[in-house]
């Protein structure tokens, strides 16, 4: 190949490529310096007893704290409860990703695109995670909810929905959440759902095949690649999931809304446990930023 | 919600003596209820928030579902308790009203009036609607909420060109992903979807305060601090990820090469093709990137909460700094709310077809 190459044919082609690396520096060297040498940066404190953000006697403890989890009770009593917690609000969310996301979609794709009800579906886009938080509070909080008003007055019904109860937390943020990505996600399905070849769905309809069969024999088999996209936003945001919490005061008095996220977050912020709370991070994340890479690999290689 | 597609496909499979004009027609009607019904209880949360705003703390346990009759404060109220339950601003009062000296707290209003002489007409007339409209008086009252303001709307709109513009340059540099390098950058960019912001958080602020100590005078409170904070902000936020590498990496990619061809064989640099011939080419996707990530930036929490000082910080963690540690004011905070989602509504309703649109196109490539 090089031989059949002209000279000057090879120096523009390094020309090109020194101006790429040109071009794509700036951002490269703020994506990097910021996503990924922190992390480097962060590995010698993993080893030490680091205590905050501004502990100066800083001593190296070795692998101590990535044993913590297994033999540290007091640990453990806060990480076991939150992991549980965690687990079953992103179960739901991900419920809520098919609930809302693939049933609007399939609506939308059935009835025809209608720019308003799109519009509506995405509306709760626009709000923060902070808002969505509140507005749980507005609508579910136990004597002051919206809803649970309108319960009272109207059906009579005093034993209310209570945000701040167990189930408050893990059963209705993970709906309000639902409702407020349901726009998001039904971007995903119906992109997932436009890109099938209409003749497949033709030939199935000529073939007398019921609704729920093209759904399931149709539909889904070449909606792989979306589902596996909206699993990846779901599994990784809910993972995340932070302000919301917030809005429920889970940095102070509400214990059941301390997810994981939170608990990591007082370790390095407020108790002074720095180091063990970013081993514990690490120990959480990491197996699932491994799914979630070989779920986008799989997705790729579906896609093209 | 589940039920209703099911419910609507089942007549279809049922009731075979009907035409399939028929069946036609009443599918669509119920699926028209539907949307109808889920239109309007998307809306509802939004409307309680604004109702919510003008209903007191006092008056939250009453159901209101339209602004209630206005409130006033009784003259027996304690100085002590508005404080705490009307976020009642003493230093203010004291001023307006022209009181000179020490106000006991644990005085009655119309005690305050008689000590030190205010008319009980004038103070009647001072609190009158205060417990209607104490949500916005103490949030429009509040400076530092302003310049929050200021600083959410400054923050927005400097990532948003800072990311289109960084994006653009390496979406140049990617495009066509032939070499091995540009493979590896952009998968270098995808792993961003994969990362919890919560698990960067810590190794990222370790780092970023690391970089801040190192500026002189950023370490004690003042401009200094506050611009380098603010900086380091925007940088978190332009750093780029999945979204606008793939969206201007594969709209680049599909300008013909020709027009690269043609204009070098004119003169032109590729620093000139990219923003003289390339940049107009971009509108689809520059309002893509823009139109997803608008609301991203504006409603940040977690980093400005974290990175930015409380007296330089966004209007989010002003407003989650209201809930006190006593008594929660929520008057104030739906009042918080509903002020910090009602620019991006206007914006996000008066472009819907470009949001809509946009957000289509962006979903489409990923």
């Amino acid at each position: 190949m090089a031989t059949t190459i002209s000279p000057h044919r090879r120096s523009l082609e390094r020309q090109r490529i020194r101006q790429d690396w040109l071009l794509l520096a700036p951002q490269l060297i703020l994506f990097i310096g910021l996503t990924l040498v922190p992390f480097a940066v962060a590995f010698p404190v993993l080893f030490t007893d680091r205590l905050s953000f501004q502990d100066t006697s800083v001593d190296y403890i070795g692998t101590a704290n990535f044993f913590r989890i297994f033999n540290d009770p007091s640990v453990q009593a806060e990480y076991f409860p939150a992991l549980w917690r965690t687990i079953r609000f992103v179960a739901l969310n991900y419920v809520m990703v098919f609930v809302f996301g693939l049933t609007l979609a399939l609506l939308i794709y059935e009835v025809g695109f209608t720019g308003w009800f799109f519009t509506i579906v995405y509306l709760p886009m626009m709000l923060s995670g902070l808002a969505t938080g509140y507005i749980a509070e507005m609508l579910f909080s136990r004597s002051t909810g919206t809803v649970n008003l309108m319960l009272r007055e109207w059906f009579g019904i005093t034993s209310p929905i209570d945000i701040k109860l167990p189930e408050g937390t893990t059963v209705l943020l993970p709906i309000l959440i639902g409702w407020r990505y349901a726009g998001f996600n039904v971007a995903i399905f119906l992109a997932g759902l436009l890109s099938i070849p209409t003749d497949t769905i033709e030939a199935a309809r000529v073939d007398g095949a019921s609704y729920w069969q093209r759904l399931w024999k149709v539909y889904f088999p070449q909606m792989i690649p979306a589902f596996i996209i909206a699993t990846i936003f779901c599994l990784i945001g809910s993972f995340g999931v932070f302000d919301e919490l917030i809005a429920l005061n889970a940095l102070s008095s509400n214990n059941e809304a301390k997810l994981l996220s939170v608990t990591f977050f007082t370790y390095a912020f407020q108790s002074q446990r720095l180091a063990l709370g970013l081993v514990l991070t690490l120990q959480t994340f990491l197996p699932l930023v491994a799914i979630a890479v070989l779920l986008q690999r799989l997705q790729r290689r579906l896609q093209y | 919600m589940v039920s209703t597609t099911s419910t609507s496909e089942r007549p279809a499979a049922q009731a075979t003596t009907w035409t399939p004009a028929r069946k036609r027609r009443l599918l669509k009607a119920l699926a028209t209820a539907f949307m109808l019904a889920y239109a309007i209880v998307t809306l509802f949360p939004f409307y309680v928030l604004f109702v919510r705003t003008f209903v007191s703390t006092k008056e939250s346990v009453n159901l209101h579902l339209w602004i209630p009759r206005q409130e006033d404060i009784s003259l027996d109220a304690e100085v002590g308790n508005l404080s705490v339950q009307y976020n009642l601003d003493l230093r203010k009062v004291k001023e307006d009203l022209g009181i000179k000296g020490y106000v006991n707290p644990r005085d009655s209003l119309r005690k305050v009036a008689e000590k030190h002489k205010v008319p009980l007409e004038r103070m009647q007339q001072y609190f009158s609607g205060f417990g209607t409209f104490n949500g916005w008086i103490t949030l429009l009252n509040n400076p530092a909420f302003w310049q929050s303001l200021v600083r959410t709307v400054i923050v927005t709109i400097v990532s948003i060109v800072g990311l289109c513009f960084l994006s653009i340059l390496t979406g140049a540099g990617l495009a066509g992903l032939r070499r091995r390098y540009q493979m590896t950058i952009y998968n270098i960019y995808l792993l961003q979807m994969v990362i919890p912001t919560i698990m960067i958080l810590i190794p990222q602020f370790l780092m970023v305060q690391g970089m801040q100590n190192l500026i002189p005078s950023a370490d004690k409170p003042g401009y200094t601090r506050w611009a380098v904070q603010l900086i380091f902000l925007i940088l978190i936020f332009i750093k780029g990820g999945a979204l606008s590498t793939m969206v201007f990496t594969s709209a680049i990619n599909q300008v013909p090469s020709e027009l690269e061809e043609s204009a070098v064989l004119d003169g032109a640099s590729r620093w000139q093709y990219i923003w003289r011939i390339l940049f107009p080419l971009l509108k689809v996707p520059i309002a893509t990137v823009s139109v997803i990530m608008l609301p991203v930036f504006w409603n940040a929490f977690l980093e400005p909460f974290v990175y930015l000082d409380t007296a330089n910080t966004t209007m989010l963690p002003v407003i989650a700094n209201y809930s006190g540690a006593y008594a929660v004011n929520y008057q104030i905070i739906y009042t918080g709310v509903f002020v910090s989602v009602m620019p991006l509504l206007l914006v996000y309703l008066l472009l819907r077809k470009l949001f809509v649109r946009s957000v289509m196109a962006g979903a489409i490539k990923g």
